[in-house]
């Protein structure tokens, strides 16, 4: 193994500067810690704690061989980890190795430039799968530190804290430049894009496709679904907001999935009522679906309006998502076409006689589709059903089990199962996802819809009225509906227990604290979503327009965004370059010129000799000037070497003054 | 004001990142892309502003010969109230650069940097770069300066040709024909600036101060070295000659006169002598007189 001996010399960095770099490092990648190999963390640690290790003992640096061999190692577990050396995943392991590696054979400014461009790099990488405020803030203070190091490198200051002034003054200079950049940098959202897989995302919330624990596994997230500005000032009362999103037309007992009938609807659906004007921002959750309030217009070109009244986005939504979109509560649909009546009539479960008898039961003697309805809601409710966040797993004959025996669901088990039962009884049925209800942020004026907010519930086709809306849930929970979810389950829980009843003023003064907190928060990261992040090409447009740039093209845009960092570029450079630059050596001149003109009046200054010495030896040979040059030899060597030494000025005075008589 | 190698990695990064930002939509890449773009443009700004205020002095320089290297102590000081970082003073020609770590509010700090001399002559300032990767290390602050620093560059000792002693003297002297100069004359010690090729290496191994041994010759030959008595070199060739044969008297304690087109140093020897006679060749002007040659 001789040729994995160190070959490299001695390190040649300074440990303090180091050990900030790889702190900062550490501190850049640990957001993305969770979505790469283990073994990768591993490495980066054992790495820094090599470099280090190295820096202590001033110990020789590893061989180049050995790093290829690192390498090479290092490339064969990312193919055995992942199988593939594409994708996320895998690329952030490799850029994780990267640095690992780099870290080890860095020894000098270079390399330690290299690491802190590494360093910027990693610190982005976060910001693929979350673009929360809060993320971005930690990010920015990376990037400060990140800064700091290398000028803590630069400056070789052993102080710890003023680097990162300095590097949080260039931060505050730089701000202008950075508003100017943001505001006139052209944006485009055309072109090639490449997009993460959902599961990498770890993006959740309601999809397409319904299984029994489906929802209740969103019920306790507070993570933010969407957000909702009533821009017109309409904003319908919480309990009534329906956030219809997929419509699910293909059901087997209590699983059901999208699978649309084919030919999307062209024509829009009548509905009617007053128009409610909803801005909404959508959190990325990797489907094409979108959420509106039941039931959205077709009026939206941006989107396809789906058979069955939701909206298609052209692309999965993998960013957060920001636009308009108008509802009207009521629906005048009163013909079914052929297709959708034989899909919402296809059936939904297995017979069985169980079923069959409960069917039976309520269609006997039932004078229409709407008394139908009612007595299987009045089963739901009279059948002591329950209503549980955890009502356990459901397995092969999951319907009968739950309709039956258990009796223990949450609302996408009623939904299911009641749309089921519907269709059973010849009722066209479907089930609709989407969220109910909302939280009002009155800082902000918007409303924010939250994971926990998802919900489930069913439509069904009654004659003569069209499509209507029935939540079982509303009839087996009906404060889940009236007030939320978590106040449902507050007043479960005390219910459950009565210590926790008895709350102390206190504690209901901190909760109310912490969630006034929590809103203003939610509502300045709303308006960070809102205003930065979601600030593309078309609202940049908008905002140059109403600056006065009318008609901004790309050519003059980027003309414009050139001028104006030119601008504050030169601006930058007239300060820098303001009068008192880097001075001449006056002292130096003044002595050359004294030495030009001893040698002139006959003694020439031997080069190995001293100020003082050449002065003594000057003096003694001209008598008659022997205080002015003893005078100018003791300033300038006092100006050279003292360490008070007197102006210049004083110099060039006593050159002077001085007389010299050439002998 | 230049942007240096590290740079180039920079504008990869901001491109990654602006790529990131397009390709996914990603408001927050955008703005990390700008945040970096602008720092580092504005550090471009503190760059220039570490130079300002720094005052760079170099000591006395000795006089060297032509192709060696002469150390030259720098001292930068500063009269702002404000820390300075990194500065270096590199020699405009082959050497080696002076590096200051920082330089310290109102305070000064001294270097060494060397510099090969490359052509003889009589010098008055020293051409230096200073530079400064301060404070992001992307972008290089530069500036040229020529340091007040009066010094001679001595022609480079070369040639092949016998010191021209003076046959008939040597003869009737004790010395003989040993023109070699090998008698251990004594030791002195070692001034900064000077070759180090002279050194007694082995005394400082064992742990001695640096000193330089001298050797003397047969003192009592005087030897002519005549610019006229070299006909059939070029002048450069010729003053490098010259300096040759001046090292090897001196070097052999054998009085020495130095006879050039209009100026004549009679014979003598020490070191005073020794520098007088290299500094005429220094400063000796070859064009005026190459047309002199036979």
């Amino acid at each position: 193994m001789k040729f994995l001996r160190p070959s490299r010399p001695l390190s040649a960095i300074a440990s303090a500067p180091l050990v900030g770099m790889l702190l900062c490092l550490l501190l850049a990648a640990a957001p993305i810690f969770s979505r790469i190999a283990g073994w990768a963390i591993a490495a980066f640690l054992v790495a820094a704690a090599a470099r280090l290790y190295w820096n202590r003992h001033a110990a020789r640096l590893p061989s180049l061989a050995l790093k290829v061999v690192l390498f090479g190692a290092s490339a064969g577990a990312i193919a055995a980890t992942y199988g593939t050396m594409v994708g996320i995943e895998p690329g952030l392991t490799i850029l994780v190795v990267l640095v690992s590696l780099k870290v080890i054979e860095t020894n000098g400014e270079r390399d330690f430039q290299v690491l802190a461009l590494l360093g910027y790099f990693l610190a982005l990488c976060a910001l693929f799968f979350s673009q929360d405020l809060l993320l971005w803030l930690y990010v920015g203070g990376v990037f400060t530190l990140l800064s700091a190091a290398l000028i803590r490198f630069h400056s070789g200051s052993g102080s710890v804290w003023r680097p990162v002034r300095t590097a949080l003054v260039l931060l505050l200079q730089a701000a202008p430049l950075i508003a100017l950049l943001f505001v006139f940098f052209p944006r485009t959202s055309s072109g090639f894009r490449f997009q993460f897989s959902r599961t990498l995302l770890g993006t959740s919330g309601m999809s397409d496709r319904l299984s029994p624990g489906s929802v209740a596994a969103l019920a306790l997230s507070e993570d933010v679904a969407f957000r909702v500005e009533f821009r017109d000032g309409n904003t319908p009362p919480i309990s009534q907001m329906y956030w219809r999103g997929p419509v699910l037309w293909r059901g087997d007992g209590l699983t059901w999935v999208a699978a649309s009938p084919p030919a999307p609807v062209r024509r829009a659906v009548p509905l009617a009522g007053p128009g409610i004007r909803q801005h909404i921002s959508l959190q990325p959750h990797g489907g094409r679906w979108i959420f509106a309030l039941d039931r959205p217009t077709g009026d939206t070109p941006r989107f396809e309006l789906q058979p069955g009244g939701y909206l298609l986005n052209p692309r999965p939504v993998f960013s957060t998502l920001q636009y308009d979109v108008v509802s009207r509560p009521e629906n005048r649909e009163l013909a079914l076409p052929v297709d959708q009546m034989r899909a919402a009539l296809a059936p939904a479960m297995l017979p069985s006689p169980r079923l069959s008898a409960l069917v039976a039961q309520f269609r006997e003697g039932a004078a229409d589709g709407r008394e139908i309805v009612e007595r299987a809601l009045h089963h739901f409710h009279e059948e002591k059903f329950s209503y549980s966040l955890n009502p356990g797993t459901y397995g092969d004959n999951a319907l009968e089990d739950f309709l039956f025996e258990r009796r223990v669901g949450f609302c996408e088990h009623y939904a299911a199962a009641f749309a089921a039962l519907m269709r059973a009884a010849g009722l066209p049925a479907r089930v609709v996802v989407g969220y109910h209800g909302g939280e009002l942020n009155r800082l902000g004026n918007y409303v924010i819809v939250r994971q926990s907010d998802a919900h489930a519930w069913a439509e069904v086709w009654l004659q003569g009225a069209g499509w209507q809306r029935v939540d079982p849930t509303e009839v087996i929970a009906p404060d889940r509906i009236s007030s939320g979810l978590a106040s449902f389950l507050q007043t479960r829980g005390n219910a459950l227990d009565p210590s926790a009843a008895g709350d102390s003023d206190t504690a209901r003064g901190w909760r109310e604290l912490t969630r006034e907190l929590s809103l203003a928060w939610d509502s300045i990261n709303y308006q960070w979503e809102l205003r930065v992040l979601n600030f593309d090409e078309d609202n940049q447009r908008a905002f140059l327009m109403q600056l006065g740039f009318s008609a901004v093209e790309w050519i003059p845009q980027i003309f414009i965004a050139l001028t104006a960092i030119g601008g504050v570029l030169a601006l930058i450079a007239a300060w820098a370059r303001r009068p008192g630059r880097t001075r001449r050596d006056e002292a130096g001149q003044v002595w050359v010129e004294f030495c030009d003109r001893l040698a002139a009046a006959g003694v020439r200054r031997e080069p190995w000799e001293g100020p003082q010495q050449f002065g003594h030896r000057a003096a003694a040979r001209l008598e008659s000037a022997r205080d002015g040059i003893l005078r100018v030899t003791d300033l300038y060597s006092r100006i050279r070497y003292s360490p008070a030494p007197p102006p210049p000025h004083e110099l060039r005075d006593a050159l002077r003054r001085l007389a010299l008589t050439k002998d | 004001m230049v942007p240096n190698r590290n740079a180039v990695g920079l504008c990869a990064v901001l491109l990654g990142m602006w790529y990131a930002g397009l390709t996914q939509n990603n408001g927050a890449a955008y703005l990390l892309c700008f945040v970096l773009t602008s720092v580092a443009l504005v550090s471009i700004a503190h760059a220039w502003a570490n130079l300002r205020g720094l005052r760079v002095e170099a000591h006395l320089v000795r006089s060297v010969f032509a192709g060696e290297e002469v150390a030259v102590n720098v001292r930068l000081s500063s009269d702002r109230q404000r820390l300075h970082g990194g500065v270096r003073v590199a020699p405009v020609g082959r050497g080696t650069r002076a590096e200051f770590p920082a330089v310290p509010a109102a305070g000064a700090v001294e270097g060494r940097m060397l510099v090969v001399a490359k052509t003889r002559g009589v010098f008055r300032t020293l051409p230096v770069r200073i530079e400064s990767h301060y404070p992001l290390g992307f972008f290089t602050a530069r500036t040229a300066l020529d340091l007040a620093a009066p010094h001679h560059v001595y022609p480079a000792p070369l040639g092949e040709l016998p010191l021209p002693i003076n046959l008939a003297a040597a003869r009737s002297g004790s010395g003989g024909a040993r023109a070699g100069g090998d008698d251990f004359a004594g030791v002195r010690s070692w001034r900064a600036g000077e070759s180090q090729r002279h050194i007694d290496w082995k005394a400082v191994a064992r742990g001695q101060p640096l000193v330089i041994k001298e050797w003397s010759g047969d003192a009592d030959t005087t030897v002519n070295l005549d610019w006229a008595a070299l006909p059939a070199l070029a002048p450069e060739a010729r003053l490098s000659q010259l300096a040759r044969w001046v090292v090897r008297a001196e070097r052999d304690r054998r009085p020495y006169a130095l006879r050039l087109p209009g100026v004549t140093i009679p014979a003598a020897c020490g070191e005073t002598h020794f520098h007088a006679c290299l500094r005429r060749l220094a400063e000796f002007r070859a064009e005026f007189h190459a047309a002199e040659v036979p």
